[in-house]
């Protein structure tokens, strides 16, 4: 009793105390939110029904976001000290090491961002994939994903090429000279990508000019398209949300519709593809979620950044010529194939041919697997190449590590 | 490496009254039983789990059967197998290769204490599986538990022990561990024996299955015995597909860091085993993929998808199997002055060289391979397989898989492990121990040489110096 009579008492003082200031404030949001709309946008985007079961695997997706704004934000303050031309690039980041602690963690940061990115896009792939996340009608959003993922890669390989010190210039040499091998086109994508017959100023102007503006410039609207694509048709989410639809009677189903939430359809045309049997609240529960996961990945980041840092070569020395380039761990597989090809006309054959090939039926999946059986045990005609596919580009990774190791 | 018996000074040995070659043919002898033996096992644990644990999820009698079942042989075959191991190092590494055994226990000291501790490991997961199987039946996560870490365990002994098989092939000329360990094959030939021993178990199981299907009489063993075989060549030709490149990979390593171990398996004295090899290896993916084709049929399928796989194996099989000379080795080709193709008179068939077909060939097995395994395994999933209308033809077929399979282990032993002749540690020691010696001249002929005239396309390029 003592406490229910203190209680409205003090928030009656907190009241009057915050009147002023909250009243100012209440104010100031009704004014934004007339014209603005915020609070419809707020709801919107908060309160979405979501799929219950497997809700941490689905925080992967905003894990990848959310590194993504960490290397956009890491990069800009990179900008602010690097310089990029092959006289000072080397020597700004040198300075950066040495000279400038924080901005050493926030480069640390961007490298140690761009790696953990691609392991967190690698397994929201994977899910997706094992999922089957990307039936009907997900077709297009499967597409945009995979093509962020190639710019991920390109974003990662351009960025590599940066320090100008002998890491990065020997593997843009490497890059651009793998390019000639393209049939008719090759000479003369080299030399756009060069700005030149050879490797020279040019050539890490336009690599920059490629890894600040022209890859996120085509990133930045296609991770719109893929988030507006993922609320227009809703979270699909693991095919155990969908167990029992197949058995469930006609009434039970029409009245489960009948209550689906948004963004679902009420009227589904098939109940594989429909709303989930048990959901939840995009907020707070799946935020929730999707911060516990983002915040922990960052934390990691910022650990390695500080502990392990990121590594500056010596300065790039193109009369180096026993200097032996070694791939970024990412392309390691891809290392690995070429070497496998021992002579000169099958390189375009591992270069291209098979990564193109792969890439091709990785975007082409929900049209090669159209039923609409999601569990990946009754989906072997995909399942069972992938699982060849990605023991390939494990063994591969192995094995060119074994062979790095032992140069 | 282990400073402190760097350091010790090495202990009296003396030579057992025993001629190198009786000594070579006891230790192939019961090397070659005892990797038939582990091979199983190392593979077998995995087949294990994953059966377990799938009998345990989706409720699968058959599974739950055939896990125990397994379990019971992997008991008694380890019993069996792991004695030959420790026969071999008490009596024949000690007693006739003590400096050998000597010499790779000090530069190895820590591989193999790590494999002792793991054997133990594996002991006791594996008896208390045995012993305790049907009360450890209700926690069942435990039970597949205790089999993953009894997997676990094995890969750790192979490991070590692929340290001592690569070591010997690819010896580093350091003091530094690490190097030792990770020496240019050892990641190639760790990646080709892990694929390669659940392939292997997968088709010993495919075996069993063949001969219970021809020996069984009522349909409920007969559908056991048919779903055992299709579930152990499953395993047997997924994993296989991997090893044509893997393989490959690993030979270009062999070439790269043990030039004339790769010349004798390639072109020497090795070649018509090697030959041999691959013709096994067309066969195990030729028989298993007409298997998977009649498998399906039987089930009163067409799948013309499988008879193109089978048709294409086929070809590829046939490809592969060219000899590229009428000769033993491409020595004897020189020596007869007949390094022209047979048309002109000469001992060369070019259609039987590496590049392009034998790699055309490979390509093709993989390739077909998976498409076959993954048609099958999509008519499986629709239900289209009933369990116990497999003929004589499928049982013949997962017998010709599982010896096939068996005898490509026991030749890929005898290759590797005579490619390195006159060495028993390349560079380093000599097959009857010796340690200081006059190296040998490099082998063969310089085939891509100025002035050679020979124009053979070597299967990886130019040799290197």
């Amino acid at each position: 009793m003592k406490e229910a009579s203190t209680a409205p008492q003090r928030s009656r003082l907190a009241a009057t105390l915050t009147r002023p200031v909250a009243g100012l404030l209440a104010t100031t949001y009704r004014w934004v939110d007339e014209r603005l709309g915020v609070s419809d946008l707020t709801h919107q985007l908060l309160y979405e029904a979501v799929p219950r079961r497997g809700a941490w695997a689905y925080s992967l997706g905003s894990a990848t976001l959310i590194i993504i704004v960490l290397q956009i934000v890491t990069g800009m303050f990179l900008l602010w000290t690097y310089v990029p031309s092959t006289t000072e690039a080397w020597e700004s980041l040198n300075y950066i090491e040495h000279h400038d602690e924080f901005a050493a963690i926030v480069r640390g940061m961007h490298l140690w961002g761009a790696y953990v990115l691609f392991v967190v896009i690698g397994l929201h792939m994977i899910r997706t994939f094992v999922s089957g996340s990307y039936k009907k009608p997900r077709e297009l959003n499967w597409i945009v994903g995979v093509v962020l993922f190639l710019l991920v890669l390109g974003l990662g390989i351009t960025g590599a090429m940066l320090p100008w010190d002998q890491a990065a210039y020997w593997t843009a040499t490497v890059v651009t000279h793998v390019v000639d091998y393209i049939p008719f086109l090759g000479n003369w994508v080299q030399e756009i990508l060069r700005g030149g017959p050879q490797m020279g100023p040019e050539t890490l102007t336009r690599f920059f000019a490629i890894h600040i503006w022209l890859l996120p410039a085509l990133l930045v609207p296609l991770i719109g398209l893929h988030l507006v694509l993922l609320r227009r048709h809703g979270e699909h989410g693991s095919w155990v949300n969908y167990e029992g639809v197949e058995v469930e009677s006609e009434q039970h189903r029409a009245e489960r519709m009948a209550h689906a939430e948004s963004p679902y359809p009420a009227l589904p045309s098939d109940p594989g593809y429909a709303v989930p049997v048990d959901l939840d609240q995009f907020f707070p529960s799946q935020v929730f979620k999707d911060a516990v996961l983002s915040f922990g990945l960052v934390i990691l980041i910022f650990v390695m950044a500080v502990v392990v840092g990121a590594p500056l070569e010596r300065a790039a020395n193109p009369a180096a010529l026993n200097y032996v380039p070694t791939p970024e761990w990412f392309f390691l597989p891809l290392d690995q194939i070429l070497v496998q090809f021992p002579q000169a006309w099958m390189i375009p054959v591992g270069v291209f041919v098979i990564p193109g090939i792969g890439t091709t039926l990785l975007m082409l999946v929900p049209f090669l697997d159209r039923t609409p059986d999601r569990e990946p045990w009754r989906r072997p005609e995909v399942m069972a190449p992938a699982l060849f596919a990605v023991l390939f580009l494990i063994f591969e990774a192995l094995l060119a590590v074994n062979r790095l190791f032992n140069l | 490496m282990n400073p402190f018996l760097l350091g010790a000074s090495a202990p009296v040995l003396s030579k057992i009254p025993i001629s190198t070659g009786v000594a070579t043919a006891l230790v192939a002898l019961l090397m070659l039983t005892h990797i038939q033996f582990a091979a199983f096992q190392q593979g077998g644990y995995l087949i294990l789990a994953v059966s377990d644990f799938m009998g345990w999820k989706r409720k699968d009698e058959r599974h739950n059967r055939f896990a125990h079942g397994l379990l019971i042989c992997l008991g008694a075959t380890f019993a069996f197998g792991s004695a030959l191991a420790i026969f071999a190092v008490m009596i024949l590494f000690l007693g006739l290769w003590s400096v050998f055994w000597d010499t790779i226990f000090r530069v190895l000291f820590w591989p193999m204490f790590v494999e002792a501790i793991s054997f133990v490991g594996e002991i006791i997961c594996l008896y208390t599986l045995y012993s305790q199987w049907q009360r450890l039946g209700g926690v069942r996560g435990l039970r597949v538990g205790l089999e993953l870490l009894l997997f676990v365990n094995a890969q750790i002994q192979m490991f070590c022990i692929d340290v001592m098989a690569s070591y010997m092939l690819t010896p580093r000329p350091s003091s530094d561990l690490a190097l030792d360990i990770f020496n240019p094959t050892m990641i190639p030939l760790e990646i080709h024996r892990f694929v390669g021993n659940i392939a292997f178990a997968g088709a010993m199981i495919a075996l069993v299955g063949g001969v219970r299907i021809l020996w069984s009489k009522g349909s409920t063993s007969r559908a056991y015995a048919d779903w055992m075989g299709h579930y152990g060549l499953v395993w047997a030709i997924g994993f296989t597909i991997a090893q044509p490149l893997v393989g490959w990979e690993y030979a270009k390593e062999i070439q790269l860091h043990a030039y004339a171990s790769w010349y004798s398996m390639m072109l020497g004295g090795l070649s018509v085993a090697f030959l041999f090899q691959v013709f096994l290896l067309g066969a195990i993916f030729t028989v298993g993929i007409y298997y998977l084709w009649r498998r399906v049929r039987a089930g009163g399928v067409r799948a013309p998808a499988l008879a193109v796989c089978t048709g294409i194996s086929l070809a590829a099989w046939l490809l592969i199997s060219t000899p590229s000379s009428l000769a033993w080795s491409y020595e004897d080709v020189f020596a007869a002055n007949a390094n022209v193709p047979i048309w002109q008179g000469g001992l060369l068939i070019p259609w039987g060289e590496m590049i392009p077909f034998k790699l055309v060939a490979l390509i093709a097995f993989t390739g077909v391979a998976i498409v076959a395994i993954t048609v099958y395994l999509k008519h499986l999933s629709r239900g289209h397989l009933t369990w116990g209308s497999a003929g004589r033809g499928q049982a013949v077929a997962l017998i010709v898989v599982g010896v096939a399979v068996s005898l490509i282990m026991a030749l890929m032993g005898y290759i590797r492990e005579d490619s390195r002749s006159p060495f028993l540690i390349t560079d380093q020691m000599l097959i009857n121990q010796q340690q200081n010696f006059t190296p040998p001249s490099s082998p063969g002929p310089d085939l891509n040489g100025p002035g050679s005239g020979v124009g053979v396309v070597l299967p990886f390029g130019p040799p290197l110096p």
